[in-house]
């Protein structure tokens, strides 16, 4: 999947004109999984909307396995099909009576017959953990705010795409909600092989699960690392009002502190081995610096 | 997607211009005297007149003339027909017939009124949103409220008026943007609104209506919640922050606007 040079401007020619987009080259891997962050207000949200051909650019291209995307030409159903996009609480897009109707309403518009629909509904369901035989009948209106929203993914999933993008999938969930959505979508992306997109806030999740980390800024391109690299520059991330992994920041003080620690270390577990190394084996810092 | 942001009916420009700054009910009871007098005017030396100074109005508004004239596309299937109507039936039995079809008679008469008709509605169309590119919605509603006070001895509920209004006008960009958004949801999942017949099309329509009233009423019972978390009991006792005055520049706009009136209306006396 490839844009080149796309530009985005909303409501062009009115007073109400605004440049979301203003040039982004971005290559997304087959397979790999790819943390998107930015600040508010940076073009995320703009950006994913052209994968799947629901904005159309205003300047520049898409092209997803080879074949440009433009809105309202045929290609796009197949291109909807293969990307799955999920929105900022998808759980508000919930409309039918039951769980099992609302995963079934992909399926159902691609026009599969009725027992193939039954099948994927049940796998997709599977994969976001929720035990189709207990929650199908069930009024997606009666569930907690996770599990509407992992019904909503199932919704997604459904499609069976090959590259699924999320728009920040953790926000106003609980701890325990996070994590859940977290796991299943790194078991989607090891297991189902699917290819991620990732839109979060949280750089300990991107850390967590992210191979690839692309910052945007004003509408551009500000970096575009695999995530340690990304992560080890630190101060061009805080400058634009972003930070890192909270486990990257607790070395980042140490070494400031003196502790000679590599800092690219991203989750908790690492950043406790290194510190661990560092004490075990450099027993000089304590003597001499005490 | 872009054809609900084209909606422009309705929409604030902020800017500073004169016309901006005079009181909200200068331009309410403006607009409401230009409107009686685009149907009063008989001929098109009357509405060519009203035209011109609603086009120095804009001017003045530096509202974009572009904008403005977006503001009819709206209407523009309303306007078409009003003139095929009008070129067919408007000009009356025994006309000079220009053009036939079976039955259908096309009068030079009824193009005449045709084109009168549809001018009038596109100034009435375009003088009336003129008052919400240069009034802000809460401005709006405090000028609808206070031209109202008076009347709520006989039972006008003005103040809860106002607020319904403030609150409905509020809500329409953000029911916009939010029908938006779920119809991108549902088109992600395959969903086809812009083909089939009217029934499949209005069983389309079900999958973003349902989110849409759900998320309303939440949204409404927020609001509620915010409104009296804040003290809110509606309008007995309530003092404002900007209190609305009239000042010179009103007086000028009064006395211009219906010198212009009375102006239309006497060159289209007879």
């Amino acid at each position: 999947m490839v844009c080149e040079g796309l530009v985005h401007v909303y409501l062009r020619g009115t007073p109400f004109e605004s440049v979301a987009l203003r040039g982004v080259d971005l290559a997304v891997r087959r397979g790999e999984c790819l943390g998107l962050v930015g600040p508010t207000g940076s073009g995320k949200s703009t950006l994913v909307q052209h994968f799947n051909g629901l904005l159309r650019p205003t300047e520049g291209r898409v092209v997803v396995d080879g074949v440009e995307v433009r809105p309202g030409s045929p290609a796009v159903r197949d291109v909807r099909r293969k990307v799955g996009l999920l929105f900022q609480y998808p759980e508000h897009q919930l409309f039918e009576a039951t769980v099992f109707d609302d995963v079934a309403f992909g399926p159902r518009n691609l026009g599969l017959d009725p027992e193939e629909v039954a099948e994927r509904v049940r796998e997709s369901l599977g994969w976001v953990g929720l035990d189709p035989d207990r929650f199908g009948p069930r009024s997606p209106f009666s569930l907690s705010g996770g599990e509407m929203r992992r019904v909503a993914i199932a919704g997604v999933l459904a499609m069976r795409p090959q590259v699924l993008v999320l728009d920040e999938p953790t926000a106003g969930l609980d701890p325990a909600g996070r994590r859940e959505i977290l796991g299943r979508i790194r078991e989607l992306h090891r297991k189902a092989r699917l290819t991620v997109v990732l839109i979060s806030h949280s750089m300990d999740d991107v850390a967590r699960l992210c191979q690839r980390v692309v910052v945007l800024h004003q509408g551009r391109v500000f970096l575009d690392a695999p995530v340690r690299e990304a992560f080890a520059q630190a101060d061009r991330l805080r400058s634009i009002g972003l930070d890192v992994p909270r486990a990257t920041d607790v070395l980042l003080r140490l070494r400031a502190a003196g502790l000679p620690v590599r800092c690219d270390r991203l989750t908790v577990e690492e950043a406790c081995e290194e510190i661990v190394r560092v004490l075990q084996g450099g027993q000089g810092w304590s003597s001499s610096g005490a | 997607m872009e054809l609900l942001r084209s909606l422009t009916i309705g929409q604030y420009v902020p800017r500073a211009s004169p016309v901006h700054r005079l009181d909200p009910r200068t331009k309410i009871l403006a607009t409401t005297l230009l409107l009686v007098v685009v149907f009063l005017a008989r001929d098109f030396r009357g509405l060519g007149l009203f035209g011109v100074f609603v086009a120095g109005v804009v001017a003045l508004s530096q509202v974009p003339a572009g904008f403005v004239l977006r503001g009819l596309r709206p209407v523009w299937f309303l306007l078409l027909l009003t003139l095929v109507l009008q070129v067919f039936f408007g000009g009356g039995s025994g006309g000079t017939v220009l053009w036939k079809l079976g039955p259908l008679v096309a009068t030079r008469e009824g193009l005449v009124q045709g084109l009168f008709v549809t001018a009038r509605l596109v100034l009435l169309v375009v003088s009336t949103s003129l008052l919400t590119y240069t009034t802000s919605p809460v401005e709006l509603a405090d000028g609808m409220e206070r031209l109202l006070a008076p009347f709520r001895r006989v039972g006008v509920p003005a103040h809860e008026l106002a607020m319904m209004m403030t609150i409905a006008l509020r809500f329409i960009p953000t029911l916009v943007e939010e029908t938006e958004k779920i119809m991108k949801a549902q088109m992600a999942r395959g969903a086809n609104l812009d083909t089939g017949g009217p029934l499949r099309r209005a069983r389309a329509l079900v999958p973003i209506l349902v989110p849409l009233f759900v998320s309303a009423f939440r949204r409404a019972e927020e609001l509620a919640l915010a409104m009296e978390a804040r003290g809110y009991r509606g309008g007995e006792g309530r003092t404002r922050m900007k209190q609305l005055r009239y000042r010179g520049q009103d007086t000028v706009a009064g006395v211009v606007v219906v010198l212009a009136s009375l102006l239309v209306l006497w060159v289209g006396r007879t």
